[in-house]
Formats: C-alpha cells, structure tokens, sequence
C-alpha cells in the first residue's frame, strides 16, 4: 500500500512535470515555422535556450522545468530541426537573420525581460542572433542580455603562439553578457582575450570560471562529482547569471 | 574501380592522420621557460640550445594529450638511436603536482614534465588550447607549431625535426 501510494505521488509529479511544457508554432519571416517547446512561468523574465538538439540533451528540460518552476520562462525552438540542418557549425549560416530576429520580436511581444542562453558551439547562434537583432532593431531595450556557457567561439583552429581569431559576430553587439567557462578546460586560458573581444562591440562583459569542470561537461558519460553537481544545477547557474546581469544593468 | 576507391580512401586516411608542422607565424621572438620538473629541478629553455626541443602545452583532462604520449616516447626513443639532439618538455597546465604524479605513474612518459602551477607561461607563450605544440629550432626560436594530437613518432615528423637539426 504504502509503495503503491508513492509510485501514485512519483506519477503525479511526473504529470505535472510533463503537462508543464507546451509546444508552440510560430511563423518565420522565411515562411517556415519554427517548433517552440515553452515552459510557462508567471514572472517577467524570459530566457530563450538555442539548445540545437532537438532536445536530445537529457538536462535542458529538467533546467526549463527548474527555471519556469522559479517563475522564468523558458522557450526552446528548435533551430536546426526547423530547416532540416545537420548538428555542424556551418549550418548556423544557413538561418536566416530575419527568422532568428522575428523569435526574439516574439518573446519582447509577451512584455516579459528578455534573455537568451546558449552553450558550446550553439553560442555561434545566439552571438549572431543578438548581432542582428541590433541591426533589425536598434531601439528596442528589451533584449536585456546573454548567458554564453562554455562557449566556443573561435574561427577555425586555434594556432599556438598566435592570438585566437573569433567568428564575425564577435564584438557585434552591445547586450550585456555573462560568460562562463570550466576549470578544467584549456579555454580558460582565453577567457581574458576572449571577454576583451566581446566587450569591443560595448557590451558590458563578465566572465567567471566554472572550478572542476571539464568542457561539454553536461554530456559527458564520465562525469566526476563536480561535474555531477553542476549539472544538476545548471538551472542555478543560470539564475545566477541573470543576477549578475541584472546587476550590472542597474 | 574497386581497386581505385580503395586507394582513394587509404590515401584519405593518411591525410587525416599525417602531422601538419606549421612554419610559425606569431609574434613571440625569444621564448623562455623556467620551470620545475616532478621532482623539483629547474628546467630552462635557454639550457638546452643546441638541441631541437618541443615545448608542448598539455593536461591531464585533455583526451588527445593522453592518447599521443606513448607515440611521444616512441619519438624520443628514435631521435636518440639516430643521434638527433633533440628534448621534449611537456608543460603541465595548471594542475596540482597530486594530480600530475598520478597520471605520470599510470601513463607514463618517458619525458620531462614541467609543472606551471600558477599559469604564468601559457600567456607568455599564447596558449589558448591543448595540446599547443611548439618545435624550438637549436637557436632558441619557434620554428614550427602545431596543434592538436598527432602521431608523433611518424615519419614526416621524424625527417622534419632531423632536418631542423642540421640548421
């Protein structure tokens, strides 16, 4: 009896959990549509996530779950999926500006704050997403800022002994931005030069280190204990990001 | 037609797996090290003019660092029996002594490992990703880069690093 009543309560939360996310369609100025799985909050923050997986990665759900139970709302439209684009850095070329600036018009419309996140090479995306957006719409201020976790912005391979070239679209726009990198990842070492480079468009930029972890440290199948724990708590990490870049907005 | 698709992808293969040395092309001039072994001794660049060196960036944590180590020895190994001058100093990026004493007992290489603690001589070098490999011409200057692991013990490196010896 007693088992049978926590495996109710276990399904229950497990409904609940599922039932929370929605699935929104939203036309492109391309004529495509992009899918938007929306995790609804009643707060006036909201993060959009260009996770470029499909939702393949088992974490980016539970982080939404966490945030919109926080009273963030998170949108996750799928980027790739949307034009049929394989998982590779040259397709984030192949999306339209317009497209990536009408969803960010979207979630401005719901006169929530809003912020957009990305991680590893999926930063690309939400660099030239903001950079447009400064173009397509300088008067607009409520695009409030970024969080870029561990990204990897380097245009091609690095070169020992030479300073890193970055894509275009770094130092091409003015949002604030938060970035974060690992310890335990040679990228640390470029954090410095790589900070310098985003803030030479006028964005403010803050950079923190990450201790004990290893980079794409969330898909990795030998997390050690760190690892572990930030992973479960990726949603924090990005509530404190957005603390600091409220912060640094005041 | 068979035959000739499998040349083409043998022929691919080698590519994909062959080293690029690259004629260095930054701006760093005079490179200096001076830093601690495993075991406490100071090691300096300036020491071992006179030789090829290859100063590599490295850690732990860093999955092609580890897999090309045993074809770093190997290449240490062949240099020597050929009477090559020729050093390796592996620079540890940042770890705790702890941390490189474990892996050194359980991979083993049969080469210097340098301890860089606080950091300091990956930004005098211009290092931004591992393993960052430098090649130091007998004089002291970078004469070649290279980044990302290799095989080291290949023969393209082999005959490179002999050639730069004789300059």
């Amino acid at each position: 009896m007693f088992i049978k009543n926590i495996l109710l309560i276990i399904s229950l939360i497990l409904t609940g959990i599922t039932s929370a996310k929605e699935i929104r369609g939203i036309e492109l100025p391309s004529g495509e549509e992009v899918e938007i799985r929306v995790f609804p909050a009643k707060g006036n923050i909201l993060i959009i996530g260009f996770a470029c997986d499909n939702g393949k990665s088992k974490h980016e759900e539970a982080t939404s779950e966490s945030l919109a139970e926080d009273g963030i709302e998170v949108w996750m439209p799928d980027m790739l999926g949307t034009y049929m684009l394989p998982k590779s850095r040259s397709s984030y070329n192949e999306i339209p500006n317009e497209d990536l600036t009408h969803i960010i018009y979207e979630a401005i419309s719901t006169n929530k704050e809003v912020y957009i996140v990305a991680s590893g090479p999926d930063t690309q995306l939400l660099l030239k997403t903001a950079a447009h957006w400064k173009k397509e719409y300088p008067d607009y201020k409520d695009l409030k800022g970024a969080i870029l976790l561990f990204p990897r912005l380097n245009d091609g391979a690095p070169e020992p002994g030479v300073e890193p070239k970055y894509i275009e679209s770094v130092g091409s726009t003015t949002i604030p931005l938060m970035v974060l990198e690992g310890g335990r990842t040679p990228n640390r070492w470029g954090l410095n030069h790589l900070s310098a480079k985003l803030a030479s468009g006028g964005s403010r930029v803050i950079s923190k280190i990450v201790p004990d972890i290893r980079g794409y440290f969330f898909n990795r199948a030998d997390p050690n204990r760190t690892e572990d724990i930030v992973t479960s708590q990726l949603s924090g990490l990005i509530k404190v990001s957005l603390f600091y870049l409220q912060e640094s907005s005041k | 037609m068979k035959k000739i698709f499998l040349l083409l992808l043998l022929s691919l293969s080698l590519q994909a797996n062959s080293a690029h040395l690259k004629p260095y092309s930054g701006s760093i001039k005079n490179p200096t090290i001076s830093l601690k072994d495993l075991k406490g001794e100071t090691h300096t660049l300036a020491q071992y003019q006179g030789k090829v060196v290859l100063v590599q960036f490295w850690a732990t944590y860093c999955p092609p660092c580890v897999k090309e180590m045993p074809s770093m020895n190997n290449m240490q190994d062949k240099l020597a029996k050929a009477g090559v001058p020729f050093k390796i100093l592996a620079i540890d990026m940042a770890e705790t002594k702890a941390e490189v004493e474990a892996f050194v007992k359980r991979i083993k290489p049969e080469f210097t490992i340098l301890m860089d603690e606080t950091g300091s001589s990956i930004g005098q070098w211009n290092v931004f990703a591992a393993p960052s490999n430098f090649i130091i011409n007998k004089q002291g200057q970078i004469a070649y880069t290279l980044f990302g692991g290799v095989e080291w013990d290949s023969q393209e490196i082999i005959d490179k690093i002999t050639e730069l010896s004789k300059q």
